[in-house]
């Protein structure tokens, strides 16, 4: 207040000098101003009386002569705000006043745009103009763009209130009306199509002749009124929906679909959960299929490709989002479980594909092909019980010597050691040194025997330790005289180079290279197991051999004996025995002698080869049977171990952190993990709190 | 009074005047005291077989038929928690006297008759779990033996839990009679079933929440009885 009241005494004695100067100077100027004015008004227009103009100008032309007249009515009031400037710069922002230009604008706002005889009809006309350039026709842009940059200038109020309000409410009853259409008689496709392209048209639009910041109300408009109403129907429909583009692969229009619901509301989960349960439901059909399961190799090519299929949608359809790819994991993790022999199916793939299946593939395909073996295994949630069936193929592919690849077999367990430790992969490698070291030690036995043992049949020795290997506790067999002699010989060999180690022979799953000579005088080399050898060298010194003499000489358990016999005799074409009577079954009254027409076309025959095969049913149980042994004392570990760190625990944590510790191997069942509980409980290693019912005590 | 003096009795000896009332009263006392304990061996002795004089199960077979009961009847196993008998089928002198001292009975008319009193403190809340546990443990003959097979862990149940329990106890004994998976019971288990007929509403099972810390064998067991009831 007091510094305002000091400013006026200093004004007062400027003016009060002017005054004196000349005291009708204001007057004058005025006059002469007024007269500038009205003269910038005549030279270029006939006034501001639209009257006429609404009268004589069909409506369509309105916009032209409103653009001609705001342009000159622009030109004039930049003229009389150069006139007026000092006013402008001095008077006004003291007085606190409009501004010339704004005034110019007011006026402009309020009688000419705010009046009722155009406020409607400039407004109806844009809205006709703009549903015009909706359905197909070409407008002036240049018109509608100087005509809305009018309204824009006029004030962000004006653009808003007599433009943008109503243009929305518009577009609105329009897009509901054209999407009501579209959806009766399109397919999902199409629509979203349609959609699409009508997005784009209103974003195109904002950019030639409106304001900027429509772009996200139009777009609202178009998002809600086109996909957000219509999201469910779109997906689910039925021959064209969500699912039939997955089925068909169609990349393009998931993309499309991906890129429209992104925008609006839970329109990517709706997705989301649409492509979970197609994918869980399909999944669950093939892994149920026992079609499929009949042949393990194919039963995971197709988890191959499904996986495939749905990674390569997420690439390029769903643009790699995380959650999509985070519900293509745990689908694939529901339902690869859902089948309790997908861990010894992927073994068998594994076993496939390093038996025979890699032979003249690159290394990097190799390398794929083991990543996607891995990515299949992360899935699992019985490890353990892939480990056991690894550990059998793998045993079976190194002692046949019938794997492809050295190096993809180390790369496989160095994979594995990597997902799961050390631990997991331990006797896995185990099993890779005792090859090794039976190689090293085979040739220490023939540089020191060497001499001796040449006019006799060579022995190859593999040295498994126990523990790494999946051996049976099995009865040797009988050996032929010659063999046994050779096998003592190492023994003793063995023996006194390691002291205080213990050999047993595991003839069952040994193999032989055999020379027969049949009465035909025709030479073959037979390869063949070790029982399929003592049973055929028996007959060096038979011609006829019964069931149970080849039974008493050999002592092979029975169930072996009858499959060794069966594809010594019973197949056609690597029938080396003749059966009496003459029948696919071996049956204990039977009787064996060499078969003299014997031939084959190769030399080498190969007779009952040792692939590993989906496990029979009794097989599986007992593989089971040790899987659940092995875990025990695993739960009790881990169960001890939380224990002692923890002291007192109650039983829903116990069982969460056991399942947690747990998981990376197997997924522990809640009722197993409470019979170890009440065993360890039995040995004193735990109590019941005695008030507290849920609570475990460790005791130490 | 002399008589009196002759005994080693510790108060006596230090007592240095002889005030002869109260000497008479204490003499008299300890004499019937002593020779209450004094029955109470003699009765020992009357079942106890030489050497090394303990009750054996003979013994025991006769004290019941004189005591009218029979040997499989609950109140001897009270009779032996009350002695807190280390092994089945054998009571020792020093057991027997905790018993009988404590239930104040030196003759077989008073033994027969503080039965129903022992009842009634065996039933006192106080008591009822330690006597069911007893009853496990005392079922257990062998050294480190620590299961009991589920036929005589039914024989145990009726006897020690039926009355009380009698349709959840029917239940049970069904159940573990036709279930396959537990040939024998621990302690942990027997427990549990305890626990279970005290705490939860039966037949409505509607407290029961399987994630507390029951023993599995009590989870399969009320598995079992939901399944049957459809």
């Amino acid at each position: 207040m007091s510094s305002g009241h000091k400013k006026r005494n200093f004004q007062i004695e400027a003016f009060k000098h002017k005054v004196v100067v000349d005291p009708k100077y204001a007057e004058k100027t005025w006059k002469i101003l007024e007269h500038a004015i009205h003269e910038i008004y005549n030279h270029n227009a006939s006034g501001l009386s639209f009257e006429e103009l609404y009268r004589v100008c069909p409506w369509r032309f309105i916009l032209e002569e409103l653009n001609t007249k705001w342009s000159d009515h622009n030109k004039a009031l930049q003229m009389i705000r150069d006139i007026l400037m000092y006013m402008d710069r001095t008077f006004i922002p003291s007085t606190r006043k409009t501004p010339v230009h704004e005034l110019g604008l007011n006026l402009w706002r309020d009688n000419v745009i705010h009046s009722d005889k155009i406020q409607t009809r400039l407004l109806n006309t844009v809205l006709e103009l703009i549903l015009r350039e909706r359905t197909g026709e070409v407008i002036n842009r240049g018109l509608m763009r100087n005509i809305i940059k009018m309204l824009m200038d006029l004030g962000p109020l004006v653009y808003q209130d007599d433009f943008e309000k109503p243009f929305l409410e518009v577009s609105a009853d329009f897009y509901r009306a054209e999407s009501q259409e579209f959806i009766e008689c399109s397919d999902c496709g199409d629509y979203l199509k349609k959609a699409e392209r009508r997005l784009n048209e209103e974003i195109e639009r904002v950019s030639h002749y409106l304001d900027a910041k429509s772009e996200a109300k139009i777009t609202n408009v178009v998002e809600k009124e086109m996909v957000a109403n219509h999201m469910l129907r779109l997906v689910h429909m039925e021959n064209s929906g969500l699912v039939k583009m997955l089925l068909d692969d169609k990349l393009e229009d998931l993309g499309r679909m991906y890129a429209l619901f992104k925008r609006v509301p839970i329109g990517l989960p709706t997705i989301r959960d649409v492509m979970t349960s197609h994918i869980r439901d399909t999944g669950k059909q093939l892994v149920t299929d026992p079609e499929k399961s009949k042949n393990p190799v194919e039963f995971v090519e197709s988890l191959l490709d499904k996986k495939d299929k749905y990674d390569k949608v997420i690439a390029s359809s769903f643009n790699n989002d995380k959650t999509f790819q985070n519900a293509l994991n745990s689908s694939f993790e529901y339902f690869i479980n859902l089948n309790p022999r997908s861990p010894e199916y992927i073994s068998l793939f594994v076993d496939d594909k390093l038996r025979k299946g890699l032979k003249g593939v690159k290394e990097e395909e190799i390398e794929t092909m083991l990543d996607k073996v891995m990515m299949l295994f992360r899935y699992l949630q019985e490890k353990d019980v892939f480990e056991k069936y690894y550990k059998q193929h793998l045993a079976k592919r190194l002692l046949s010597g019938k794997t492809v690849s050295d190096d993809a077999e180390r790369s496989l367990i160095v994979k594995l050691k990597t997902e799961c430790g050390y631990q997991f992969t331990s006797k896995l490698e185990g099993m890779f040194t005792d090859m090794k070291t039976s190689q090293d030690t085979m040739q220490g036995f023939y540089s020191a025997h060497g001499s001796d043992l040449a006019s006799g049949p060579t022995l190859v020795v593999q040295v498994l330790t126990t523990g790494s290997w999946p051996t049976q506790s099995s009865i040797t067999c009988n050996l032929p005289s010659e063999m046994l002699a050779l096998c003592d010989k190492f023994r003793s060999y063995y023996l006194g180079t390691h002291t205080g180690r213990r050999l047993s022979w595991q003839t069952n799953m040994g193999t032989a290279d055999l020379r027969a000579t049949f009465g035909n005088g025709q030479k073959y080399e037979l390869n063949v197991s070790t029982y399929q050898m003592c049973v055929l060298m028996l007959f060096n010194n038979a011609d006829c051999l019964s069931y149970r003499e080849i039974e008493q000489a050999t002592e092979i358990i029975s169930s072996d004996l009858k499959r060794c016999l069966q594809s010594l005799a019973c197949v056609k074409g690597k029938n080396v025995l003749r059966k009496e009577p003459m029948s696919k079954d071996i049956g204990e009254d039977d009787v064996f002698s060499v078969n003299d027409k014997f031939t084959s076309k190769l030399r080498k025959v190969k007779i009952g080869t040792v692939a590993a095969q989906k496990e029979t049913e009794p097989e599986k149980q007992e593989t089971r049977q040790r899987v659940e042994e092995d875990r025990k004392p695993q739960i009790e570990a881990a169960v001890v171990r939380i224990m002692k760190a923890r002291r007192v625990l109650d039983h829903n944590n116990i069982i969460a952190e056991v399942t947690k510790q747990l998981q990376s191997r197997f997924l522990a069942n809640p009722s197993e993990i409470k019979k170890r509980i009440e065993s360890l409980i039995e040995r004193d290693f735990l109590e019941r709190d005695n008030v507290d019912r849920r609570l475990y005590r460790y005791l130490a | 009074m002399s008589g009196s003096s002759s005994k080693k009795d510790a108060p006596n000896s230090k007592r240095p005047f002889n005030s002869g009332a109260m000497d008479r009263f204490l003499a008299a006392a300890h004499k019937k005291l002593s020779s209450e304990a004094e029955r109470i061996d003699q009765l020992f002795y009357s079942y106890a077989i030489t050497p090394p004089w303990v009750i054996q199960p003979q013994g025991i077979d006769t004290l019941c038929s004189d005591l009218g009961i029979h040997h499989t009847d609950v109140r001897i196993l009270m009779l032996a928690w009350k002695m807190q008998a280390e092994k089945q089928g054998y009571f020792t002198l020093d057991e027997w006297r905790r018993a009988l001292t404590a239930l104040r009975a030196d003759t077989i008319i008073k033994l027969k008759a503080a039965l129903p009193e022992l009842e009634r403190e065996v039933r006192r809340s106080s008591n009822r779990a330690n006597f069911y546990s007893y009853a496990f443990k005392y079922n257990l003959t062998e050294e480190k033996q620590k299961f009991i097979d589920t036929e005589t862990v039914c024989a145990l149940l009726n006897l020690v839990l039926r009355s009380e329990f009698l349709p959840q106890v029917d239940a049970l004994i069904h159940y573990l009679k036709i279930q396959t998976d537990y040939r024998v019971i621990n302690m942990d288990q027997w427990m549990g079933f305890y626990r279970f007929c005290n705490e939860i509403n039966f037949p409505e099972l509607d407290n029961y929440d399987s994630d507390q810390a029951w023993p599995l064998i009590v989870d399969d067991f009320v598995d079992w009885i939901r399944s049957h009831r459809g």
